[in-house]
């Protein structure tokens, strides 16, 4: 597109003075028609006119532009005279002028440190509160359950046994083999160095049953089935469904959390158990390729150094981890507000929480009972 | 060839859509400075055509003609440069929910243009006005609007860059019938000073009878209409008839 370059011209009559605007006045030459309006002087005591008869083209960023810099220059709008403009232009510059006159400019709204910081903290708070709010409903609907089982969504619980159980059982399978293979090719090089390498067996089972296995296995589950969850109840709530199950008369924590929340219990642990046995196989795969330890030793000498309740114990802190994730994940969900942004937000504000929940709880256990299940 | 003076036409367009065809052979066009609707049934494929108008989808036949160029033919950077002249209000607004109105507003002055700070944030104070939004609301999230602040907010946006054509889907739905009248009075009033072209699909009898200088009717996958609207309202065909006796008690 070829457009005439704009122009300005002012000349001073005796009756007042003229402005010749010239060319085009549109919205790509903004920066050119503000500089002529800058340079080009209007006196504000005499009556102005200006004169269209060599405008090609105006839009209305060029009459914004004509009627907040003449008027900043302390002009009254409604005095000036309108000349050789056609009808369509002449609507356009009222229509503006008219809207312009309210002369407020969006402003950022700044916020200085202090109140930001006191807002955070207040969130903060408030975040914990409904934490606490939201906990106790659960154990409200637990009870309630527990009351008339009959409550209790089995297809609904069903469903998520086989979504945060069964579908993350190959991965969870994958992972904890890889892990077992790798901590156990580590811990062979040093075994190696003292001649002692039948002791795999035993660094290898406890590293693994006690720590981590449960750990891994929470942290898949975290962020596999928690941001899961947060995105399904949250897109639930953006899409009023949470609002019309309570306008059924049931109770959005009945039909969404319980469920999700005995799944995670239930299944963790069961994960956890298959990924027990997983990592001790790729560790006995290791010690049979690397150090030359047959699998029958290896087995016989597990048996002998593994007590039941070391597992045992590994696996008495997942329900723990299930629950906070699952706590986690749905009081996010529920928090979710009617925006695009917002889920997302949620979403990865529970993996991030519930992966810090699971390593806070995991160093209470170690600390409250270092010599648990040894 | 499109016809001189159309700023859209669109000629023998087919779609195939979920193993049907949506349309079958539509054809017409729109002038400068016209205001044209688009009516019919739910299901005929008003936004699908609106989505080929836009260049946003492809029809599986014919030719979509924006400003004399035709829209399948055009590589990404060609069609980019056409979307600048023409201004889009979805039919939710389809604001961008994690900026303010204000920014909202001045994205695509941001991405088009490369005017200083100070002279953008004039053009979104009179875009926001110009749509009837009070000052205040420029600082708000889409979220912390109402449904018609919305429309108002989407339309601010849709006129940035000083569009020739405006493209509108269902501009007055989810609207109480007196912000329905008052947008439509809005959008005639810009339509009229900015010399704007508008094309829109609409339910809206209301907006029909008040603003729209010409009907383009769909049904069964034709066009079996396109007139004034009270030429169109006389015709003798089963869904017209239908369609307009719906509000009839009215007159």
């Amino acid at each position: 597109m070829t457009r005439d370059s704009p122009s300005l011209e002012c000349v001073n009559a005796a009756d007042g003075c003229v402005l010749k605007p010239g060319g085009c006045w549109c919205i790509d030459q903004l920066e050119r028609l503000d500089d002529l309006l800058h340079s080009t002087p209007v006196p504000h005591d005499c009556r102005l006119k200006i004169d269209a008869s060599g405008l090609t083209d105006l839009d209305s960023a060029g009459v914004m532009l004509v009627v907040n810099r003449l008027r900043a220059q302390g002009v009254v709008w409604s005095n000036v005279d309108l000349a050789d403009f056609n009808a369509h232009q002449l609507d356009l510059i009222h229509l503006i002028a008219e809207r312009l006159d309210a002369r407020a400019q969006p402003r950022q709204q700044r916020s200085a440190l202090l109140p930001l910081l006191g807002r955070k903290a207040a969130e903060q708070a408030q975040a914990l509160v409904s934490q606490f709010v939201f906990f106790g409903r659960i154990v409200e609907a637990v009870v309630e359950v527990a009351r008339r089982p009959r409550l209790l969504r089995l297809r609904e619980l069903t469903t998520q046994l086989e979504t945060v159980g069964l579908n993350a059982l190959p991965i969870v399978m994958l992972m904890t083999f890889l892990i077992g293979v790798v901590f156990a090719f580590l811990l062979g090089v040093q075994v190696q160095k003292f001649g002692a390498n039948i002791f795999i067996v035993d660094g290898v089972s406890l590293a693994v049953t006690r720590e981590l296995a449960p750990l891994l296995t929470a942290i898949l589950v975290a962020g596999r089935s928690g941001a899961a969850f947060t995105a399904q109840i949250g897109a639930m709530k953006v899409t009023e469904e949470i609002d019309a199950i309570a306008t059924l008369g049931l109770s959005p924590i009945q039909v969404l959390v319980l469920p999700r929340l005995l799944a995670i219990i239930i299944t963790l642990p069961l994960l956890t158990f298959v990924g027990d046995v997983m990592g001790v196989l790729g560790s006995s795969l290791v010690a049979h390729a690397q150090l030359d330890i047959t699998y029958y030793t290896f087995f016989e000498r597990l048996k002998s150094v593994l007590p039941a309740s070391t597992v045992w114990f590994g696996l008495a802190k997942t329900p723990v981890f299930a629950a906070a994730i699952a706590l986690i994940a749905c009081r996010n969900g529920f928090a979710v507000q009617r925006d695009a942004r917002s889920v997302g937000e949620y979403t990865t504000k529970t993996v991030v929480q519930s992966l810090v929940a699971v390593i806070l709880i995991d160093s209470l256990f170690a600390i409250a009972f270092p010599e648990g299940g040894l | 060839m499109p016809s001189a003076g159309a700023l859209l036409q669109v000629e023998n367009l087919h779609t195939h859509l979920g193993g049907q065809w949506l349309h079958k052979g539509i054809n017409f066009s729109v002038g400068r400075g016209e205001v044209v609707a688009l009516i019919g049934g739910s299901g005929t494929g008003k936004s699908v055509l609106l989505r080929q108008c836009i260049g946003l989808t492809r029809p599986s036949q014919g030719k979509v003609w924006l400003f004399g160029e035709d829209l399948c033919a055009l590589s990404s950077q060609q069609l980019n440069q056409v979307r600048s002249r023409y201004g889009v209000l979805f039919q939710e607004g389809a604001l961008f929910s994690s900026m303010t109105v204000a920014e909202n507003v001045a994205a695509p002055l941001q991405e088009h243009t490369r005017l200083p700070l100070k002279l953008r944030n004039e053009l979104v104070a009179m875009k926001i006005r110009l749509a009837g939004l009070p000052m205040e609301a420029a600082n708000k999230r889409p979220s912390e609007l109402s449904g018609g602040m919305k429309k108002r907010a989407a339309l601010a946006r849709a006129l940035a860059l000083e569009p020739e054509l405006l493209f509108l889907d269902e501009p007055t739905s989810g609207l109480d019938p007196i912000s329905a009248r008052e947008f439509d009075h809005l959008l005639r009033v810009l339509c009229d000073s900015l010399g704007l072209t508008a094309f829109m699909a609409t339910h809206d009898l209301d907006t029909l009878w008040g603003m729209v200088d010409r009907v383009i009717v769909l049904y069964a996958g034709k066009v079996i209409a396109n007139g004034p609207v009270n030429e169109v309202a006389q015709l003798d065909h089963h869904w017209i008839r239908a369609y307009f006796s719906a509000h009839s008690g009215r007159q």
